[in-house]
């Protein structure tokens, strides 16, 4: 009976491992675990065995049962897995095929520059206001120190609505309207878009965008205004760019500077672009003219303060080599959808 | 301004290259914007030209001893104005308004428009072409030679920067100069060969017959100096900056003298220009002084004085430049400096533009150098910057729509009223009333857009040209209108969008209508933007716009007030901008969305126990009244408070299956209880309750 029963084990131990799919195993099962399987049939036998081998016969087919069993279920999982293993070979992809999911529109490059430009001045601790598009006379020329009928107002090329209302040429009024309505200490920036009656090319349009600063305090200095615009120009372009100041003239100013960068595309070596000189002018800045700070109302003597403003096509043009200002306004997707 | 090199050396002290002395006057204040190689045209000289900016407010510049001062100071050297030589001439006869000697009288009517006329008569010229010198130099400098006499004024202009005249005195009525303001209509024959209608803000010089010149602007044909002219009346006077301003503007005549005299032209420079061209003209053109200039004069030109404190400008400039280092900077300038604790310093009158203690400040600032003050980095800077609310919400709006597909644009701010027309927009819209410019630029563009659609269709149009036929555009933007009260004109801040064909995925296996977006995919983008900013309390309801297809619009509602648009573009539009597919667009009010907004979000628990799902489908009549939204607010109020959504999942028309006019909607609708699990008891009840709603609303619940 025990001899019966080890070679059925082994009998059945090969049926399971030989069993090439699913279908094979459950015949083997059926045939040697079943209800009415052989080994089934020998359990059932173990009752008419004497008194004395039963307890040994009855354990050991107990144990075959067991490991039966077990060797069952891991056959099965094997053959589980070979099915799916196979059934994935079936459902193979072309990885190289695109991905199909949405596509994110862009933000437009001007305005991702002018973001950068913004979150540095952030950093540096200073809150963004705008102002309006379209000004009063007072606020663009008049608080800004500019004297009636002086050629200064040449360069501003103005739009007008009628002799009080204009489209702004330039973001400075903004500082005014700040401080009017604040006192000292000031730090703010001022993004928006301006408009001169220019004609459109390549490098120019009649409609830009800049970005104005402003910073007035006790003892503000010219050496600060030059060393904010220093970190503004690394921050922007790399440690190897620079700011250079030179005298100009803007009414609102005094003393004041034309700022130029480090030509990025020559290195300041001299270029096409730069016109050989190596550096690129983006703005002009100075110290606010007293006259300027006694009309809003402050102590020109105990307040002193810088202002700013720069071009911001310039320097999205030099950030992602575009070489001409019309392509920000073409709405052509083949522009706008690089970025 | 064009400088000859040649011209400019002979009142340079010093020995420095060309490259260097431009790059020391571009960093002094005088941009140099290139060099100019210059060949006459007969090919008898030749010079480097340079091509000099001068700010408005440096009209001292504008001369070659002005820009060889100027540069000696920055040079540290001195400045040689020995080239400059003038003749004996016997003191001027000096009066405040009318001067009178000889044949000649000045007589000044108008002291505001000019406080300074000085006049020389000179006898015996023989007026022919000039000496090749003189030529050259002003073939140099941009002039066109005319006769020796003219020349010799052009060249004193030139060099010491004070614009003159030469009148044939014997065609001036009784010798009689008056300077006074024009009458209304008065008219003048030019010596460009143009006739001029004055008005009575232009400032004339007239003889007792009427004007014979424009004053500080150019002369009068009929008393040019001509091949027969002997005596020549010379004039060299000081306009008032601001009257020949106006006056070059409203007449749209802009030359050397009108560019000079407005930036200011010394006052105390009438008699010494006098005696330098009475010289070169007797050089070239022989003759002789006749007498004494004549010199009226409204005031005395004195120089100001003003005081610096040394601490002052290095407080302002952040430096620490010693006292003396100062006076030595302004004296190279030409000023007068007297040291003690504050500077006093005396101003000459060919700097006008300095008039306090800033502005020496300033003539420290370029004397030292700028690139020379150091770089500080503000101890102001404390704290953090902050965008405002407005800025973060847009900038939200923008994320959002961006990661719906839609590509930042930029469109001008400027439209043409007939572009409206062009969109078929309705026409007693005040969108159609735009706020018109007063000197636009161009033809095409000429009033503020009033709304954002424009500037998106053009651009799907041009990309349509281009053979891009997928287009997702969006723009933020500004919009005006004018305002009934005085004042500024209102700006709104807009957001519209705009989508053609397929811009949002690489189509392969997809049928083209999934691929192709549709109402529903920009009302999707607009309920987003609306959620993404907090509003709750908005709806969609269908509308009718003219630039909209008919049944395919819908207007965004807050409360009561409509605050955007959207649908898709009208056929006749779609055709007008020549686009190949079928275009949908919104435009919304941003501001008062932003105002509507709230970045307050409230935590709700989430959910302990499953949910039950069933569906329900309603066929109904297919007209507004039992729009979606309708339907689904009905079986929300019937399905009791353990109902907490309903979706629509399938829609559509279909004549066989349904019936004609009639449209089929199905919901999905989820149940749940807080607390606990429903029973199925409870659901049934739910959905005989909104099968039994649906019904007595006229609608028919299909079954499975
Ligand atoms: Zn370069």
């Amino acid at each position: 009976m025990e001899d019966k029963l080890k070679a059925l084990a082994e009998e059945a131990r090969q049926a399971i491992q030989q069993a090439a799919d699913e279908q094979q195993l459950e015949q083997a099962r059926i045939k040697y675990l079943g209800r009415r399987g052989q080994l089934h049939q020998i359990t059932q036998s173990i009752g008419q065995l004497p008194d004395q081998q039963r307890p040994v016969v009855g354990q050991l087919a107990n144990k075959v049962s067991q490991q039966l069993d077990q060797l069952f279920a891991q056959r099965q999982e094997e053959l589980q897995t070979q099915v799916a293993e196979a059934e994935r070979v079936v459902q193979a992809l072309d990885v190289t095929l695109p991905g199909r999911a949405p596509r994110v529109g862009k933000r437009h490059p001007l305005l991702a520059t002018l973001d950068e430009m913004i979150e540095i001045f952030l950093g540096l601790g200073f809150t963004v206001v705008e102002g309006p598009e379209i000004e009063n006379y007072y606020y663009s020329f008049e608080a800004l120190n500019y004297p009636e009928y002086h050629p200064a107002m040449d360069e501003q090329m103005t739009f007008y609505i009628n002799d009080d209302v204009l489209l702004r040429s330039q973001t400075s009024p903004v500082q005014i309207r700040v401080m009017e309505n604040q006192s000292p200490p000031v730090r703010i920036v001022a993004p928006g878009r301006c408009f001169r009656r220019d004609t459109v090319d390549a490098t120019h349009c009649h409609t830009f965008y800049q970005l104005e600063g402003l910073l007035v305090d006790e003892s503000v200095t010219f050496a600060d205004l030059k060393g904010t615009l220093e970190v503004f120009a690394r921050e922007m372009f790399g440690p190897q760019c620079h700011m250079r100041f030179r005298p100009d003239f803007f009414p609102f100013t005094e003393p004041s500077a034309e700022i130029a960068l480090t030509c990025i595309i020559c290195g300041g070596e001299g270029c096409r672009v730069c016109g050989d000189t190596g550096w690129l002018e983006v703005g002009g800045s100075g110290m606010v003219d007293p006259n300027v700070l006694e009309m809003v109302g402050y102590d020109t003597e105990k307040y002193t303060g810088w202002a700013f403003g720069v071009g911001v096509e310039r320097f999205a043009m030099l950030r992602y080599g575009i070489d001409d200002i019309r392509l920000f306004y073409s709405g052509d997707m083949r522009f706008l959808a690089q970025f | 301004m064009r400088v000859p090199y040649k011209w400019l050396q002979e009142y340079l002290n010093v020995d420095t290259s060309l490259e260097e002395l431009c790059h020391l006057l571009t960093m002094g204040g005088l941009e140099v914007e290139e060099v100019e190689q210059w060949t006459a045209e007969d090919g008898g000289d030749s010079d480097e030209i340079l091509m000099t900016v001068v700010t408005p407010n440096r009209g001292d510049l504008l001369s070659m001893v002005g820009i060889a001062r100027h540069a000696a100071a920055l040079l540290g050297s001195t400045f040689n104005p020995s080239q400059v030589s003038y003749p004996e001439i016997e003191q001027p006869v000096v009066d405040s308004e009318r001067a009178e000697l000889g044949p000649v009288t000045v007589e000044i009517e108008d002291k505001v428009g000019c406080p300074r006329y000085s006049a020389l008569l000179m006898e015996g010229v023989a007026v022919k072409p000039s000496p090749d010198w003189l030529r050259y130099r002003l073939e140099a400098a941009g002039i066109r030679a005319i006769n020796n006499v003219v020349d010799c004024t052009n060249y004193v202009c030139w060099e010491l920067g004070q614009p003159m005249h030469a009148f044939d005195f014997k065609l001036l009525k009784d010798g009689h100069i008056i300077v006074r303001k024009a009458e209304v209509g008065e008219q003048l024959l030019m010596l460009d060969d143009t006739w001029q209608v004055f008005s009575p803000e232009d400032l004339v010089i007239a003889d007792p017959m009427g004007a014979v010149a424009l004053a500080g602007v150019m002369g009068g044909a009929d008393t040019q100096i001509r091949d027969l002219t002997t005596t020549v009346l010379l004039e060299s006077a000081h306009f008032d900056p601001t009257t020949i301003r106006r006056t070059s503007l409203h007449l749209g005549m802009s030359t050397e003298a009108s560019y000079r005299f407005e930036r200011h032209v010394d006052p105390n420079l009438t008699l010494p220009a006098l005696a330098r061209a009475a010289e070169l003209i007797m050089q070239t053109a022989g003759g002789e002084i006749a007498q004494a200039a004549l010199d009226a004069k409204a005031r005395d030109f004195e120089a100001k004085t003003l005081s610096l404190r040394p601490e002052r400008c290095n407080a302002l400039l952040g430096t620490q430049i010693e006292s003396k280092m100062i006076a030595e900077y302004l004296g190279r300038l030409g000023l007068r400096v007297q040291e003690g604790a504050r500077l006093t310093v005396t101003v000459p009158t060919f700097r006008p533009d300095i008039e306090r203690e800033v502005d020496l400040i300033e003539e420290v600032a370029i004397v030292h150098g700028y690139d020379k003050v150091p770089l500080t980095i503000p101890s102001h800077l404390t704290g953090s910057g902050r965008l405002t609310r407005e800025q973060k919400l847009h900038r939200r709006v923008g994320a959002l729509l961006r990661t719906g597909g839609l590509n930042e644009n930029i469109s001008f701010s400027m439209m043409h009223p007939r572009d409206l027309d062009r969109l078929n927009w309705p026409q007693d819209a005040s969108e159609r009333e735009p706020l018109l410019l007063a000197n636009p630029s161009s033809q095409e563009q000429t009033a503020m857009r009033t709304t954002l659609l424009p500037g998106l269709l053009e651009a799907c149009s041009r990309n349509a040209r281009h053979r891009v036929a997928d287009v997702a555009l969006y723009e933020m933007g500004i919009v005006h209108f004018p305002t009934a009260e005085p004042g500024l004109p209102t700006e709104q801040q807009q957001v519209a969008g705009i989508m053609m064909g397929s811009p949002l995925t690489t189509q392969w296996n997809l049928p083209p209508e999934q691929a192709e977006v549709d109402f529903y995919y920009l009302k999707g983008l607009v309920e987003q933007v609306c959620q993404e900013l907090g509003l709750t309390k908005f709806h969609f309801a269908r509308a009718d716009h003219s630039a909209f297809q008919a049944d395919r619009c819908a207007r965004l509602i807050f409360g009561e007030q409509p605050i955007g648009v959207l649908g898709e573009i009208a056929q006749r539009v779609q055709q007008a901008y020549d686009l190949p597919k079928p275009v949908y667009a919104f435009e919304l009010n941003l501001d008062a969305i932003v105002e509507q907004a709230t970045e307050h979000r409230q935590y709700q628990p989430v959910p302990r126990y499953p949910v039950v799902r069933r569906d329900v489908a309603v066929v109904a009549p297919d007209t507004d009244e039992f729009s979606a939204v309708r339907l689904s607010a009905e079986i929300r109020s019937a399905g009791g408070e353990n109902l907490v959504s309903v979706e629509p999942f399938d829609w559509y028309t279909d004549t066989q299956r349904i019936g004609e006019g009639r449209r089929s909607v199905a919901f999905s609708l989820t149940f749940r209880h807080a607390d606990r699990t429903l029973t199925d008891e409870e659901i049934e009840e739910a959905m005989e309750q909104i099968h039994g709603r649906l019904e007595q609303i006229g609608g028919q619940v299909r079954t499975e």
